[in-house]
């Protein structure tokens, strides 16, 4: 039983009112089992004749009284065992999200959020099962068992009782057998339907494929195939279900007919009281409902032990990333960031990501990283955020190891801006103001003018206050990096890396945000910030006082803008192809400059362009 | 009124897929009838036994056991029939599912292009999945529970009667009584429900999001804050389903108080009746067994009525999907000519919505073999211009003609196998390679696949995959990077061979190895075709034959690379702002 802990150890925790609902639900349960006893009295003193209107009138009481009181103590358990149930959902809940909170990147590379999400929904529903319905079933089904067995070994005669008995006693087995093949067989149905609501699914998404290649029929085939499938596997289930919802009811039957056959000739033979036939008749079909949740107890245990496990493992991971042990530097992160021969392995592979990697940013400087997808350049963002760990002494800050700093300070102070934008459904100002736990709307609205993003949430319907996501307005994906850059600005840290989060913004509105976070950081006061930009377009990075450029974990070239072009490599080459132009047409020289003049009066009509996009997107 | 319309039209729609089961309905609903008859015949035998075969003075024991040996009899027949008429509802109700579900798809693949611009896929997917299902409940469990339901009551009922007119009648007060309690907790616990999944909804939405977003999160150190706002949530969700639990244990409870007290009144009633000798004791242990068994159907029939509120709104949504008529519809004459590529928009202006034109007379004529760019900003047109061509949408004004027949003339089959288009977001199937190259088509020979493949350079990421050709693709080939699945989509192309291809190039990757293998292939793809570029980069672009510019619909510089720098117009100022990644704005 040493998997039940997680619930044994909520219970014992709980154990007064978990006590106090057992007991209530087993008296209630007792209590059903004597209605049919007094009906039986009430037979016996009929059919002797002996009944009169005073005693008619005591039984009625006694009914009322007895109904009354079981009706009260089973409603009072199961609402006190039931609601303790569903507190332990929620408080699973909370200590997975406790949990989840605490677990680095790393983490959730090997878990996908659909299946932890799955495990918080449904792991979690079947303890809750087993601790709420479960308890609640066994007990009552116990009771009134007992209750029945024992009015039933004093009045009546065994024979009978095991004659009426003996068929429902088998329904608990009945479920028990059945039960886990029917829930299988309904998720084989579930999982039919699953796989025609993907073709449905493929096919909708991809219909001008479909369409361009006039392969409808083809499309419709499968279909045919997985609705035929569903069929099939429906059917295996109902067959199943069907057995069971017609064995059942055989079963107590069964009883009845025996009850009546041997019981009536028993009655005759006045071996048996008419009162006691008469009881008997009805603890069989009393006894149907307590015998059938029995054997769902059996399958609650049997499946809750798995989701239990499951449960307890999730609980008991521990963090990859975590403050070091001992005396840490706790004071706020500043001065030169300094890389220095970093090599870099994801926990569990092979591979190396990063290697030899150096580099230093002065703070007010400007690093550009450029490299294909898969070169490292997140994956190096990724552990100067100490979202994975760097070796020992090759990332320092102010010439201290990063390891050495509490976690909390050094995501203090960086600011981060992730590729794909990631916002959350919550209001603009919201998460413009992530960092804050009072939002500050001024300087959000500030932080936007400074994006360019400022007049698009202006035209949203609440402007700022607008939910963002299914509810509210969907963003386009360069609102959206617009936003989330907003959001790294507002955070005013001295380090900020924006991680290839230009990507989906056009070129002129790229070098304009660029251009007003460079005037920002000229007007601080006191040292300027650090910042990293990381991009696969060139343009983003060509300001920057030293550009990288990686490929394959490595530091192919690296210098400023100018310098890279006329190195006429790697840099070069890309920034011909991504210009368009051919080396040596002329264009080049103006090209080396990072702001053509040509291009000027451009910006506005390119703005122009933008906004009209933008009008078509909304 | 409003209902009963929905009702009417939900039944004309679903009256021919039931006729052609009628028989078989039949014979459930005699089976349901005789299950239920050997049920609720239990009281009334025991009533029978108690007075006429043990109460009286000389007791009739053999009598007693031919009868328990009669029901024996009953009971595994019943057994037997509650078997097969579950298995036979069932068995009409997924057929009749079936044949809707089929009709369904047949319907929507039918419809034009504009039919799933208009719709969002997620809309038309619950359609075909969800709505389907709903139908597949509103006959496996309405229609089940319905006709046990209300038959049930019937026959206890008629039992009563049978029995006690009286007393019979004294009881059927219960049912109002029954019914209203039922009604009262039933709405409000639909209620109670609605708002548990609405805020389960909420929890499991946030947490799904804060889990995508947990690199956020921490990088913010905002593990605090998004805690509390989880606790908030999952705490609102617990309270609800605290609620939700009162109300089902109370009806349960309610309802079995009321059961008890019902017996509790029979006695005193029935009792004294039996006291006087007004009424023999069978009779009253008969009523004290029906009057439990009254309360069941009523909950089962109320409880279906979420089944057939659900099914009618499913086949409202169906029947709306089926009334939609096709847009582009193939001319009864229609004639394929011989195909050699050659294509002239003349004077094609199209709108997608009235009053709106996207296109606006465009003049234009490609020959057979020739290389067309198309550039422009979003919205400017391009697309809309591959969509006349291929006829997923059909001109407003002007004609699209292709070898010298208007497009509206060809047989759809014929014109969709004769321009292929190549998309920047390539559809995977699931199945594998092979499968998804050929476009899930037998004849097509797997040589043939391999042959295409290996000419554009493909073969030698295909075999790296665990099952080389065979390789089962995943959710839609997320496991392929950007440029195999676009080797893929080229390698589809070989395959169909179609006349015109149609390009929509896909945007710049920086990936210098595959970016080499995909120029390649788009080389060897377009040979001996008339293509159709929709260009992203000036790079590509520069070895057409043509290049458009096109502006808000209309076609506003044409000219080779070299003419339109010349000109120093709208070209060569896309040309100037240096890097041209136009459409990643939107």
């Amino acid at each position: 039983m040493s998997g039940f802990r997680l619930v044994t150890s909520y219970i014992r925790q709980h154990w007064f009112i978990f006590l106090t609902g057992i007991i209530m639900v087993s008296v209630a349960s007792l209590l059903m089992a004597v209605i049919p006893r007094i009906l039986g009295d009430i037979t016996n003193q009929l059919h002797h004749g002996t009944l009169n209107r005073a005693d008619m009138a005591r039984y009625v009481k006694i009914i009322c009284a007895v109904g009354l009181l079981r009706v009260l103590t089973g409603w009072g358990g199961r609402i006190l065992i039931h609601q303790k149930g569903r507190t332990l959902t929620y408080t699973l809940r909370r200590r997975l999200f406790e949990k989840w909170n605490s677990l680095s990147p790393a983490y959730y590379h090997r878990h996908s959020v659909g299946d932890l999400v799955a495990h918080a929904l449904s792991d979690v529903e079947v303890v809750r099962e087993l601790v709420s319905m479960g308890i609640c079933q066994a007990f009552s089904g116990l009771a009134a068992l007992a209750g029945v067995i024992y009015l039933m070994a004093i009045h009546v005669d065994w024979r009978l009782s095991l004659a009426g008995l003996g068929p429902i006693l088998s329904i608990p087995l009945l479920v028990k057998w059945l039960g886990p093949k029917i829930k299988k067989q309904s998720q084989r149905s579930q999982e039919a339907l699953g796989s025609m609501s993907q073709i449905v699914e493929e096919v909708i998404d991809g219909i001008r494929a479909v369409k361009a290649f006039g392969t409808e029929q083809v499309v419709i085939g499968r279909f045919i195939g997985t609705v035929d499938t569903i069929v099939t596997e429906k059917m295996r289930f109902v067959r199943l279900s069907s057995l069971f919802s017609s064995l059942v009811p055989l079963m107590v039957n069964l009883g009845f007919v025996f009850v009546l056959g041997y019981g009536g000739v028993l009655v005759t033979l006045h071996l048996v009281s008419l009162g006691d036939f008469v009881a008997f008749t009805l603890y069989i079909t009393m006894l149907r409902q307590p015998m059938e949740q029995f054997g769902n107890v059996l399958n609650i245990v049997q499946r809750s032990s798995a989701s239990i496990k499951r449960v307890e493992t999730l609980l008991n991971v521990d963090s990859d990333v975590i403050d070091r042990p001992g005396v840490l530097l706790d004071r706020p992160l500043q001065g030169e960031l300094r890389v220095q021969g970093l090599n870099f392995t994801y926990p569990g592979t092979d591979r190396r990501i990063l290697e030899n990697i150096s580099f230093s940013l002065k703070p007010g400087q400007t690093l550009g990283i450029i490299g294909a997808t898969g070169s490292g350049k997140s994956t190096l963002a990724d552990v100067l955020l100490r979202l994975y760990e760097p070796p020992e002494g090759s990332v320092t800050f102010d010439g201290r190891d990063i390891l050495n700093y509490p976690l909390a300070r050094l995501r203090d102070g960086i600011a981060y801006v992730p590729q794909d934008g990631f916002l959350f459904s919550t209001s603009v100002l919201e998460n413009i103001c992530f960092s804050d736990d009072y939002p500050d709307r001024e300087r959000a609205e500030q932080c936007a003018h400074v994006t360019a993003v400022y007049e698009n949430i202006l035209n949203f319907p609440e402007g700022f206050d607008t939910e963002i996501g299914e509810r509210g307005v969907r963003l386009s994906g360069g609102q959206k990096q617009r936003v989330a850059i907003a959001r790294m600005i507002y955070k005013n840290a001295p380090y900020q890396i924006l991680d290839d989060s230009l990507s989906a913004i056009d070129t002129s509105t790229e070098r304009q945000i660029l251009q007003n976070m460079r005037e920002v950081n000229d007007r601080t006061v006191g040292t300027g910030k650090s910042t990293i930009i990381i991009s696969h377009r060139l343009s983003a990075v060509q300001h920057a006082d030293e550009i990288l450029v990686l490929d394959r974990g490595r530091i192919v070239e690296r210098g400023s803008h100018r310098q890279l072009i006329t190195l006429r490599g790697l840099y070069a080459d890309q920034w011909y192809m991504q210009a368009g132009i051919e080396p040596g047409t002329g264009l080049e020289e103006e090209l080396r400059e990072p702001v053509a003049e040509a291009e000027r009066d451009l910006n506005e009509e390119m703005a122009q362009l933008e906004t009209g996009q933008m009008e078509e997107a909304a | 009124m409003k209902n009963t319309n929905a009702t009417r039209s939900t039944l004309k729609i679903l009256l021919p897929y039931l006729r052609d089961y009628r028989g078989r309905l039949a014979v459930v609903g005699t089976l349901v009838i005789a299950t239920v008859l050997i049920d609720l015949v239990q009281p009334y035998l025991v009533k029978e036994a108690i007075d006429t075969y043990v109460s009286i003075t000389n007791p009739n024991r053999t009598a007693i056991i031919r009868m328990a040996l009669a029901y024996f009899a009953l009971i595994i027949a019943s057994c037997a029939m509650t078997y097969y008429q579950e298995i036979l509802l069932q068995q009409v109700g997924l057929s009749i599912v079936r044949k809707i579900r089929i009709d369904l798809f047949n319907h929507i693949q039918r419809l034009a292009l504009r039919y799933f611009d208009q719709n969002s896929s997620g809309r038309i997917i619950t359609n075909v999945v969800s709505d389907t299902e709903a139908l597949n409940n509103f006959f496996t469990q309405f229609l089940a529970n319905i006709i046990r339901g209300s038959f049930s009551l019937l026959l206890i009922m008629g039992f009563m009667l049978r029995l006690n007119v009286t007393i019979a009648l004294y009881c059927f007060l219960l049912i109002p009584l029954v019914a209203t309690i039922t009604v009262f907790f039933q709405k409000r616990l639909r209620k109670v429900n609605a708002e548990v999944r609405n805020r389960l909804g909420i929890a499991i939405g946030f947490l799904a999001e804060n889990l995508r977003g947990m690199s956020i999160i921490q990088i913010f150190h905002q593990e605090k804050k998004q805690q509390q706002r989880y606790n908030e949530r999952n705490r609102a969700l617990m309270r609800a389903t605290i609620i939700e639990n009162r109300y089902i244990l109370s009806f349960f409870n309610v309802t079995e108080l009321l059961g008890d007290l019902g017996i509790a009144t029979l006695l005193w009633f029935g009792g004294g009746a039996v006291i006087k000798g007004t009424l023999s004791f069978g009779v009253l242990y008969a009523f004290v067994s029906y009057i439990r068994r009254f309360f069941q159907p009523i909950n089962t029939i109320s409880q279906q009525m979420n089944a057939l509120q659900s099914a009618i709104v499913a086949v409202d949504r169906i029947s709306t999907t089926l009334r939609e008529t096709p847009d582009i519809k193939e001319s009864p004459e229609a004639c394929a000519p011989h195909v050699k590529g050659r294509i002239e928009l003349v004077g094609a202006s199209l709108a997608y919505r009235p009053g709106y034109p996207i296109l606006h007379d465009i003049h234009l004529t490609v020959e057979p073999g020739q290389r067309i760019g198309f550039v422009g900003a979003t919205g400017a047109g391009k697309s809309s211009i591959m969509n006349l061509v291929t006829r997923f949408y059909d001109v407003t004004a002007g004609a699209v003609i292709i070898d010298g027949v208007d497009v509206r003339q060809w047989p759809l089959e014929d014109l969709r196998r004769s321009v292929g288009i190549v998309q920047q977001d390539v559809t995977l199937f699931s199945g594998t390679i092979t499968d998804n190259i050929r476009f899930f088509q037998p004849e097509i020979s797997e040589e043939r696949v391999r042959d295409a493949c290996r000419s554009i350079g493909a073969e030698s990421f295909i075999l790296r995959q665990s099952q080389g050709y065979d390789t089962v693709l995943s959710e839609r080939g997320s496991t392929l990077s950007a440029g195999e699945r676009q080797l893929l989509s080229f390698a589809r192309v070989l395959v169909f061979d179609p006349r015109i291809l149609i390009l929509d190039e896909a945007t710049a990757c920086l990936d210098s190895n595959t970016e080499e293998i995909l120029q390649k292939a788009i080389h060897r793809v377009s040979r001996g075709r008339t293509l159709l570029v929709i260009a992203h980069r000036l790079s590509t672009i520069q070895q057409m034959d043509l290049i458009c510019v096109l502006e808000q619909g209309k076609i506003v510089e044409r000219g080779t690379h070299g003419e339109l720098l010349r000109k120093q117009g709208n070209y060569w100022q896309l040309h100037q702002s240096g890097v041209m990644q136009l459409d990643e704005a939107a």
